[in-house]
């Protein structure tokens, strides 16, 4: 099911430090800083700012040559006192390139000597994580930071009572923004982590901060080693992370659901919360229930037997599979740019039948489309290229969308989410065959 | 004291005309933790050797730098679109513990067989750098395997700035050259820098052909590998992006005897200028008098529509922060056509001899920045009042988040701006944005609780004497 192919062509993933800069955000007054040559950090600014639509600023230690001969701690010291006199964060993320892991520079132990004699270290707290591009791609690198960032700030003190809602993998601030309304409205006591709502996703305002506001608070990640147990909301599929960390140190009870799209998926997380907390789901959110339901009739005939595929980040192919498969519809392709086995194993039990692939590329996938008379293409709009050749209707869902307006805004999570994919799925479908809705 | 002052170290790199002493310094290495706009020695290379449309780009090294780069450049093409599919060897831990060669050498061999490309380039990036492979004999080997040319570029990514992955691209380059005979039909050229973003050459190239001159190459704008490989046949080299391709240029003067001139495609009088300078280099009366026909006739076409739009963003204050020089002393031109002032001028590469030349042709009080960095461009912005920024996306939500315009002049601009039309273009740009009733929009709402408002008086009538007001 990996690629046999030796090159990649037209890549289905990002690579890890990209996905440490999703975690960075999200917390409040915290900097991300990249360890290694000053490309790296362009090209992913360059990337998030396309897709967020958002001003992006990650630093960069800007290593050169003599760097990359002699080490890079001296650039990675001046680059975190600068990160400090220029943006004044409570937080520092570092994460490491290719370059800064190659040359074998010990970041953890240069940032201990820079706490150790920097005086405007004192107030910052300092995340290294070690990210290099060719271990696993950018979900991998999410993993690894929000567990780093965990791993560093979480202390035992007494019970909150509270929740941890870890967001195990990358979405939308849009979709931030429904969890947070679901637990508020549930009436829940919670500390949701990372938090883009804001941080990716800023209002105009009149005052432009140099950090963005928003994101989880400090005492919120030190207190999640005090909560009664963590859910890992996007964390089905994947490797130990920080939630398993925590109920490891901490024994705080850990739980592991898949995105909530789809009746089944938004239905498991609402079980699980009325489990933990003796809740019942307020009566509105039943009511979006319903609504979904009544969508899902509407559109039955439109969507039924229609072949697709879903590619992209692991959870969120899964999720919208699910969906898929609810609704009637033929998954022929489920793929993803990462090389992950549990995904691989719960893709084929939803969609059995389907092809499913980990570490595809789109040459991959294009030439499945071409003999599985794909109708519908679902992910990220790197999948345009198959769209226009095969003349393909793709319904872009994800990181990376570059061509189109709104990505912050899409809403695929919860009852209401999963009706906005419905209706998306059926109108890509009606756009591309001009036919009238029924 | 400079005139802003974020960052220890960087106070050379900015100054006032009038104030400061000019040049600045600059051509050094970005300072760690000041989140500059520069990118690295590969995406110098890949900028300008991508838009060869036939071609196959391979980057040896992990995922990211290919994913990031795929598609990146808005330079469209007539025929071929290989050069928009990102092809990676994709290395892993193994390939970094053992080396990346064999597979290198084997990728080579089913990209070649898979996609038939009539040449391909090889990038290294930073880790190839670091352990070593020998890029330059997997290619050799694969050259006289294959039967094509493979060309290694030399691009680790921390081996300098952008300006060194210009000239790695160029050496690539110089090797293609040459390769095939050719004879053109008369009085020839090569446009070198220009990339045929959002399709410019379509407002450009038409007149040096009505001119009786034939365009042998375009490095690189919708290129194909074969024009290049016969590019020595033309008489001269008009070179628009300096930054990226006089070196190239000089290569070619050396070896094969063409002269270059710089010019320029951009703004109303570069565009003119640009026509006069081949028509004057070729001599013949006919062909200046064809370049003066052209211009006129462009000249009068245009006018009314640059007019109408210049009445419109005459007097506002335009920022300019580019990646290269050239582009930038364009601007301040095209910025005097549309009657603007420029009030910043910046630039990621730029070298002593480019901002002396920018000193030369702004006003007092303009200010000069090399290597900026967001924190210093916001500042600027304010300090000087800006109205209007031209640069890259990454610097377009700064701009929007700050309330100024934004005119999008990089790889990914989709509208053309070269030539006559395509200063129309400019124009409109910087009219719809400058002049959007978006920025007078009230970004604070007044808050009426108290206020007695008109819903809150009528309810009171209504309360008081029980009758529908009509008021």
């Amino acid at each position: 099911m990996i690629s046999r192919s030796l090159a990649t062509v037209n890549p289905c993933s990002m690579c890890m430090p990209m996905g440490s800069v999703l975690v960075f955000r999200g917390i409040e007054g915290c900097m991300p800083l990249f360890h290694g040559s000053q490309g790296c950090s362009t090209y992913m600014r360059l990337y998030l700012a396309h897709h967020f639509r958002e001003p992006v600023d990650i630093a960069s230690t800007a290593l050169s040559e003599k760097g990359a001969v002699y080490g890079g701690s001296a650039n990675l010291m001046q680059g975190l006192k600068n990160v400090i006199k220029g943006y004044n964060p409570k937080v520092i993320g570092i994460a490491t390139t290719c370059l800064a892991e190659t040359i074998g520079d010990d970041v953890p132990q240069i940032v201990r000597e820079f706490q150790a004699q920097e005086p405007l270290a004192k107030d910052v707290i300092i995340i290294p994580v070690s990210t290099p591009s060719y271990a696993a791609s950018h979900e991998v690198g999410y993993r690894v930071a929000l567990k780093g960032l965990v791993q560093t700030l979480a202390r035992k003190s007494k019970p909150n009572g509270r929740i941890n809602m870890l967001v195990g993998s990358i979405i939308s601030p849009a979709d931030v923004r429904f969890l947070r309304r679901l637990f508020d409205d549930w009436g829940l006591e919670y500390i949701l982590m990372p938090d883009i709502s804001e941080t990716f996703d800023a209002t105009l305002s009149q005052d432009l901060p140099l950090i963005p506001k928003g994101g989880t608070p400090l005492e919120d990640i030190r207190d999640c080693a005090n909560s009664k147990a963590t859910l890992t909301i996007g964390g089905w599929v994947q490797e130990p992370g920080a939630g398993d960390y925590l109920e490891k140190e901490f024994r705080v009870p850990h739980v592991a659901l898949p995105l909530p799209i789809s009746l089944e998926f938004t239905d498991r997380l609402a079980a699980n919360l009325e489990e933990l907390t003796g809740l019942s789901m307020p009566e509105s959110y039943e009511r979006e229930r319903g609504r979904l339901l009544d969508s899902m009739v509407d559109a039955h005939k439109i969507l039924a037997d229609v072949k697709t595929a879903v590619y992209g980040d692991t959870e969120m192919v899964l999720g919208i599979t699910r969906i898929m498969m609810e609704l009637g519809m033929k998954p022929q392709i489920v793929a993803t740019g990462a090389a992950n086995p549990a995904f691989a194993e719960n893709a084929a039990e939803i969609a059995p039948g389907s092809k499913v692939s980990m570490g595809a590329d789109f040459s991959q996938i294009a030439e499945e489309a071409a003999s599985r008379d794909i109708e519908l293409l679902v992910g990220p709009f790197t999948g345009r290229g198959i769209a226009r050749r095969e003349n393909i209707p793709l319904l872009r869902v994800g990181l990376p969308n570059h061509d189109r307006y709104g990505a912050s805004h899409q809403l695929f999570l919860g009852y209401e989410g999963s009706m906005n994919l419905v209706e998306g799925m059926a109108n890509a479908l009606l756009e591309s065959r001009e036919w009238v809705a029924t | 004291m400079s005139i802003v002052n974020i960052f220890e170290g960087r106070e050379g790199h900015i100054a006032q005309k009038g104030g400061q002493s000019i040049p600045l310094a600059c051509s050094s290495d970005s300072l760690a933790g000041a989140v500059s706009q520069r990118a690295c020695v590969y995406s110098g290379a890949r900028v300008v050797l991508n838009p060869i449309t036939d071609a196959l780009h391979l980057v040896h090294g992990p995922i990211g730098c290919a994913s990031y780069t795929w598609d990146i450049r808005g330079s469209t093409s007539s025929g071929p679109d290989l050069y928009r599919n990102s092809f990676s060897t994709d290395m892993k831990e193994l390939d970094v513990i053992f080396g990346g060669e064999k597979k290198l050498a084997a990728s080579l061999r089913e990209l070649a067989e898979k996609y038939h490309p009539p040449a391909i380039f090889v990038y290294s990036t930073c880790i190839v750098g670091i352990i070593g492979d020998d890029l330059t004999s997997i290619c050799k080997k694969a050259c006289l395997e294959l039967g094509i040319p493979v060309l290694p570029v030399k691009s680790e990514g921390f081996r300098g700035s952008k300006n060194e992955g210009y000239k790695a691209a160029c050496n690539a380059l110089a090797e293609l050259i040459g390769i095939r005979d050719y004879r053109p039909k008369g009085p020839s050229i090569n446009l070198l820098g220009e990339y045929n973003v959002a399709g410019d050459l379509s407002f450009v190239k038409p007149f040096f052909e009505e001119m009786g001159l034939e365009v042998v190459a375009t490095f690189t704008g919708d290129s194909r590998v074969e024009e290049i490989m016969r590019a020595q046949s033309a008489k001269l080299n008009l070179v628009q992006c300096s930054g990226s391709m006089t070196y190239l240029a000089k290569k070619m003067e050396e070896k094969y005897g063409i002269p270059y001139r710089r010019i320029s495609f951009f703004g109303l009088h570069d565009m003119s200028a640009a026509l006069r300078t081949a028509a004057e280099f070729f001599g013949s009366a006919a062909m200046k008098e064809k370049a003066e026909e052209i211009i006129r006739r462009e000249m009068e076409r245009v006018s009314p529509e640059i007019e109408a739009y210049r009445s419109r963003v005459a007097g506002k204050k335009a920022a300019i922060y580019m990646g290269g020089a050239a582009k930038a002393v364009s601007l301040v031109k095209a910025f005097q056509e549309l009657e603007m002032e420029v009030v910043i001028i910046g630039t990621q590469t730029g070298n002593r001899e480019d901002y002396e030349k920018i000193a030369y042709i702004i006003k007092e009080g303009t200010v000069i920045i090399d290597d900026a960095n967001p924190l210093e461009l916001k500042e600027l912005l304010i300090r000087q009042n800006a109205d209007l920024l031209v640069a890259g996306v990454k610097e377009r939500f700064l701009a929007y988040k700050m309330g100024i315009a934004f005119c999008d002049f990089n790889h990914d601009r989709t509208i053309s701006f070269e030539g006559y039309t395509g200063m129309v273009n400019f124009a409109r740009e910087v009219s719809i944005t400058i002049n959007s009733p978006v920025w007078q929009l009230p970004v604070k709402r007044e808050c009426c609780v108290g206020s007695g408002s008109q819903l809150a008086s009528i309810q009171g009538v209504n309360d008081d004497i029980k009758e529908p007001c009509h008021s």
